[in-house]
């Protein structure tokens, strides 16, 4: 199969062979087609993320390569070979699940073990993998606790201990900080990210969540209704995304509606964003990417009303109705100058950076 | 204080229900309490309330070799009847919840029917089967009859516990490189434990004192204590029965206490 024709990484890893490649891989479920045509790879070492909203195929996906369901047709490869024959008890291939799936009946030990038994492995050598396992994950003197007596983030690191033990070539992680609040959320996500670095595991990690996708990735390949929208790190996917509905899902965005001429899109601050369109397009404006002014004697091109403001902790985010009724969200620092402004103002809108814009065609 | 009217019918209501309650343990409790009292009478006949205290008539109960005999039968009789609905009920309900196939519901609904039926119609049929079958009434055939009457308890004890099961569990076990029986055997069935050892008491209890499915199957040289009690009522009226009875509330105790010291009782009603 054409595996080096879906490469579109610009990491430069693309072109060692692919740990992991998905070859137009299919999936009906009765009439509805959850997987159309998903092609991707992972390299050796790569944390790569399927990001798209619920009902987007990406957990499916996933299913796929740890050989739960089987796709009706394209191939799964792990190092080159078909997995697809493969039983699901025989590939090395480890799965972190969503609710971690830890065995009730069996202490932390037990659980961690619980792969190498099943493989006849030597009891003496059990107990130092095991031990070592606990290590890493930082659970050493958990032994002989039962996953109740556990909280959300330590049963979670005894399901990645669990498969860790294991050695597995791919490690595919399904929602893995969905149960956890979030503040232990974000410390968790860190720390998963610098393990598998350490450890240099490949891992295929699914979520709905962009700001984990953008915290985690080294590439995120966006789904939607069963295909992959886009490909790239996560860098490209923030600044560069290739349709509306990337530059929609990931990051918030502000859509302004224009008319392109001549390769360019005059936006109403003066400045102009280069575009290969021609005619009506709409115009991503990411609300970091506002500068907001307080509007003085003269009168601003681009003048608004703030409708609303909310705190984000260092930052404010406004609402600000623009001429024809139309919303625009705005996110600047909180700073003397940011401070005064409250809702009823009036102010000015400007584009910091207008080579961070990207025209799309009109919905 | 002042009450107002709706704070008098809610004390009422509450006053009801507690009564209520009370009636329902005595009424549950009392004829077992009678039993046991009356098996302590001196007299050689029923009656209450006791006029003295003996425990001659348990003395009695274990120097009658037919009491003993028969109360050995009925035991044979409950592991028998157990081991029967543990090898085919647990099977039966993992194909009911985990099943993929066409009816799988309507096998699930169909386990309930023979103990829906009329103990007194199943052992008839069971008794008719038999003689097609050349097997005449037995322990054997009384041990398959009442494993029919009683299957579906087993069957529905561990289907519940099976669906609250996660799936996930079973999916883990194989990414962790389990075969299929090596899940069964080490995550699965203990999972089951406490759901087979509940229905185990209950199919074991109707195994050692059910009596209508029993007249027609029991075998007549193995006499088992139901049917033997039976006899004692009906020829005499002597507290010997109270005291078998009592001895058999005591097992039904000593099955529930040593349910509640190894899984609890409250994981039974999961």
């Amino acid at each position: 199969m054409s595996e080096a024709g879906v490469l579109s990484s610009t990491t430069g890893a693309a072109q060692a062979a692919p740990v992991v490649a998905i070859c137009k891989a299919v999936k009906r479920f009765g009439g509805l087609t959850v997987l159309d045509d998903c092609s991707l790879t992972a390299q050796e070492g790569e944390i790569l993320t399927l990001l798209g909203p619920s009902g987007c195929g990406k957990t499916t996906l996933l299913r796929c390569i740890a050989g739960f369901l089987t796709p009706d047709s394209g191939e799964i490869l792990i190092d080159g070979r078909d997995t697809i024959p493969v039983p699901v008890n025989r590939r090395s291939v480890g799965v972190v699940f969503q609710s971690y799936a830890l065995f009730p009946h069996l202490s932390v030990a037990k659980n961690v073990a619980y792969g190498l038994r099943m493989r006849a492995t030597p009891a003496a050598e059990i107990a130092t993998r095991v031990k070592a396992a606990l290590a890493t994950v930082s659970l050493t003197g958990f032994e002989e606790r039962y996953p109740s007596q556990l909280s959300g983030g330590q049963q979670q690191r005894v399901a990645i201990a669990r498969v860790l033990v294991l050695e597995p070539r791919v490690l595919l992680l399904d929602e893995p900080f969905n149960a956890l609040d979030a503040k232990l959320r974000g410390t968790m996500q860190m720390e998963m990210r610098h393990l598998i670095k350490r450890l240099g595991i490949t891992a295929v990690f699914v979520t709905h969540d962009q700001e984990e996708a953008l915290t985690m990735s080294d590439r995120i390949a966006v789904m939607r209704a069963g295909r992959i929208e886009q490909l790239g790190t996560p860098e490209e996917i923030f600044d560069r995304p290739q349709s509306a509905y990337v530059a929609d899902f990931v990051g918030a965005s502000n859509f302004w509606e224009g008319v392109a001429h001549a390769g360019r899109v005059a936006l109403p601050d003066g400045q102009s964003v280069a575009t290969a369109l021609d005619g009506p397009v709409r115009v991503m404006l990411r609300p970091h990417n506002l500068v907001l002014r307080a509007v003085g004697g003269e009168a601003a091109a681009w003048d608004g009303t703030i409708r609303f403001r909310r705190h984000i902790g260092a930052l404010m985010e406004y609402e600000i109705e623009v001429a024809g009724g139309r919303m625009l969200r705005a996110v600047a620092l909180r700073d003397d100058t940011i401070a005064a402004l409250a809702g009823g103002d009036r102010v000015s809108l400007g584009v910091r950076d207008a080579a961070a814009c990207v025209a799309f065609p009109p919905a | 204080m002042r009450l107002d009217r709706a704070e008098i019918m809610d004390r009422l209501g509450v006053g009801v229900i507690v009564a209520l309650a009370i009636f329902a343990l005595a009424l549950l409790l009392l004829p077992a309490v009678i039993v046991v009292v009356m098996s302590f009478d001196t007299r050689g006949y029923i009656s209450f309330p006791p006029a003295g205290f003996t425990l001659d008539w348990y003395r009695k109960v274990f120097e009658q070799p037919v009491l003993t005999t028969a109360m050995w039968t009925s035991i044979k009789v409950g592991l028998y009847v157990t081991a029967i609905c543990i090898l085919l009920g647990v099977p039966t309900a993992l194909a009911c919840v985990r099943g993929d196939f066409r009816g799988a519901t309507a096998l699930s609904v169909f386990v309930l029917v023979p103990h829906m039926v009329p103990g007194i119609v199943l052992g008839v049929a069971v008794l008719f089967s038999g003689a097609l079958l050349g097997i005449g009434p037995s322990i054997w055939l009384q041990s398959i009859a009442l494993s029919c009457y009683v299957m579906a308890v087993m069957v529905r004890t561990v289907m519940a516990r099976l669906q609250k099961l996660d799936p996930l569990l079973e999916q883990a076990s194989a990414n962790l490189g389990a075969s299929r029986w090596q899940t069964f055997r080490t995550i699965t069935f203990p999972l089951l434990l406490p759901a087979i050892m509940a229905g185990a008491v209950f199919t074991f209890i109707e195994g050692f004192d059910n009596l209508s499915v029993t007249i027609f199957t029991h075998g007549y040289r193995d006499r088992p204590l139901p049917i033997e009690l039976l006899a004692i009522v009906q020829n005499t009226n002597s507290p010997l029965v109270a005291a078998v009875s009592s001895v058999q509330i005591l097992l039904a105790m000593l099955a529930l206490a040593a349910i509640s010291l190894t899984i609890g009782l409250d994981r039974v009603n999961e």
